[in-house]
């Protein structure tokens, strides 16, 4: 019986599994003794590699260690095309758009609807919280602050929220049912944002700017409890306890 | 450390010498900053300072005083106009400068009626709000009428100077905000005659019964206000824009569709509540 011949042995191990030793010909030599289009291709491929090589010791290019390209041509190459990409936009808008945006400014006439930057909203929307601008008894009923300064630190006191929140949770959840209170803390505070939003145009909403002003502190409110109520009944329904270690599975790094 | 020698070793020489290097350049500095703010910015001319005023008194908002009035006086031909007192020179602190004041016998208290009650909000830097400067004190419809707004005033021509009988049915005058009846608006300008627009200074000029009836309580009132026409600086004490009286159905939401109300941040000014108050008002820049 020789080695060319498998055979099955009785125990079910497979034939020919053994350590390699001198004699085991390397994957290059396997290749280099095949025959017809495999090795052509073989040969092909070994022959541009090898001139690759020949190419590069004979230039006085220094290969270093660094990962990224030279400044020219590539780079240079690479950003006028992207430059003129965006140079190409901007020529386009330009040519197509109206060529002003209207009359300059007139301070002796007020536009009738005039509002900030829409990304603002909220910010300014916090601006008029005077209303709960609390009055002490002990200063008589007068306010501790003016309106204004208590919309400034209620500003504040949004982004120390934010600030404060990642100190008090790490982010170890991937998904909205694993912290189903910190999820429903989020959710409040994305409606907050949007109820803040509209608290700042509500000169402009059919709603009656009192009801506008409620809604601003209950609808987030509201907004969490019931996502807290849904994250929490999502958790029976995926049998969260019995299957947390398969939720908390994470993906390898 | 190998560089230690790069520096030289430390001492009370060395320490004295760089506490009176770092003095003079931080002095030098200091020299260089003030002269230049000095050189680049223009010195204010005298006037302005705290003053006593009359207006429309805030309601609502975030506006800190209410809306200065102006006492309108009506000639022998019927036309209406701010009044504007004869021009002074006075001296204070040293420097020279020009006021247009009077004064009223108003409860048998001395009010003094200045025209610096109108130098706020970039008011103070307009040609027209100089004492001499060569304009009259007519009130003149605007140049674009807002016919939208006030129907009433299809039929005036733009420019023109206002007069008592364009308000004739002032009594019952009406638009779709608000009640009819409480009273009849018109946009002016005032001493603004061939300057920029934006140099334009806006009156809201209101003909209503109430005044009338305000003017037998109020001696301030009977005596700045005839045949019931009142008029106030149409320049929001909060940030500047042109409020508007009875121009937007929004303003139902605040109380204010029969009051004076500004849309920017929701100001509302009650132009039947004419109450005394204080503010600083602002120098102008002066003369070139």
């Amino acid at each position: 019986m020789s080695d060319n011949d498998p055979q099955t042995e009785t125990d079910g191990s497979g034939p020919g599994i053994v350590a390699p030793d001198d004699e085991v010909p390397t994957w290059r030599e396997r290749k280099e003794r095949t025959t017809g289009l495999s090795r052509l291709t073989y040969e092909y491929f070994e022959r541009a590699r090898r001139e690759d090589q020949d190419l590069r010791q004979e230039s006085s290019y220094v290969e270093r260690d660094v990962l990224g390209f030279p400044s020219w041509p590539h780079e240079t190459v690479r950003n006028l095309a992207i430059g003129s990409v965006f140079i190409g936009m901007l020529l386009f808008l330009s040519a197509t758009m109206p060529p002003h945006l209207g009359d300059p400014a007139n301070p002796a006439e007020t536009p009738e609807i005039i509002l900030p930057d829409w990304y603002l909203y909220w910010s300014f929307g916090l601006l008029q919280l005077g209303p709960i601008n609390p009055e002490l008894t002990i200063l008589g009923g007068e306010k501790i602050m003016s309106d204004e300064l208590y919309g400034v630190l209620a500003n504040a006191v949004v982004f120390g929220a934010i600030a404060v929140i990642p100190f008090l949770n790490k982010g170890g959840a991937r998904r909205p049912v694993e912290q189903p209170f910190w999820s429903s803390v989020g959710v409040a505070g994305v409606t907050f944002a949007f109820t803040t939003s509209a608290l700042a145009v509500d000169n402009l909403l059919p709603i009656d700017p009192n009801i506008t002003f409620d809604l601003t502190f209950l609808l987030p409110l509201v907004a969490g409890a019931v996502s807290y109520a849904v994250l929490k009944t999502m958790r029976e329904g995926y049998m969260y306890n019995l299957n947390q270690r398969y939720y908390r599975l994470r993906p390898p790094r | 450390m190998a560089n230690d020698d790069n520096y030289p070793v430390e001492s009370d020489r060395r320490r004295f010498v760089k506490g009176v290097v770092g003095g003079a350049a931080l002095s030098g500095l200091l020299t260089v900053g003030a002269v230049s703010v000095t050189l680049t910015t223009t010195p204010s001319g005298g006037g302005g300072g705290t003053m006593d005023y009359r207006g429309a008194a805030r309601e609502l908002g975030p506006a800190p005083r209410g809306l200065p009035q102006i006492p309108i006086e009506i000639d022998d031909d019927g036309y209406v106009q701010g009044m504007w007192p004869e021009p002074e020179t006075v001296e204070e602190g040293g420097v020279e400068f020009e006021v247009s004041q009077t004064e009223f016998e108003v409860d048998g208290e001395t009010v003094t009626y200045s025209t610096e009650w109108f130098q706020y909000c970039g008011l103070q830097t307009f040609d027209g709000i100089r004492p001499d400067a060569d304009q009259d004190a007519y009130l003149r419809y605007d140049e674009a009428v807002p016919t939208n707004d006030y129907p009433w005033m299809e039929n005036i021509s733009p420019g023109s100077q206002i007069h008592v009988d364009d308000f004739e049915d002032y009594e019952d005058w009406g638009n779709d905000v608000g009640d009819a009846g409480i009273g009849q608006p018109a946009t002016a300008t005032w001493r603004s005659q061939d300057v920029p627009p934006e140099q334009k200074i806006p009156v809201l000029l209101i003909r209503s019964e109430e005044i009338e009836a305000m003017a037998e309580e109020d001696e301030w009132i009977a005596q700045t206000c005839p045949e019931g026409f009142v008029a106030f600086i149409n320049k929001c004490t909060h940030f500047c824009c042109v409020p508007g009286y009875k121009r937007l159905g929004e303003s139902a939401n605040y109380d204010a569709e029969n009051k004076i109300y500004c849309n920017c941040h929701q100001s509302v000014y009650n132009p039947f509540n004419i109450i005394e108050e204080r503010f600083v008002s602002l120098p102008r820049p002066e003369d070139d």
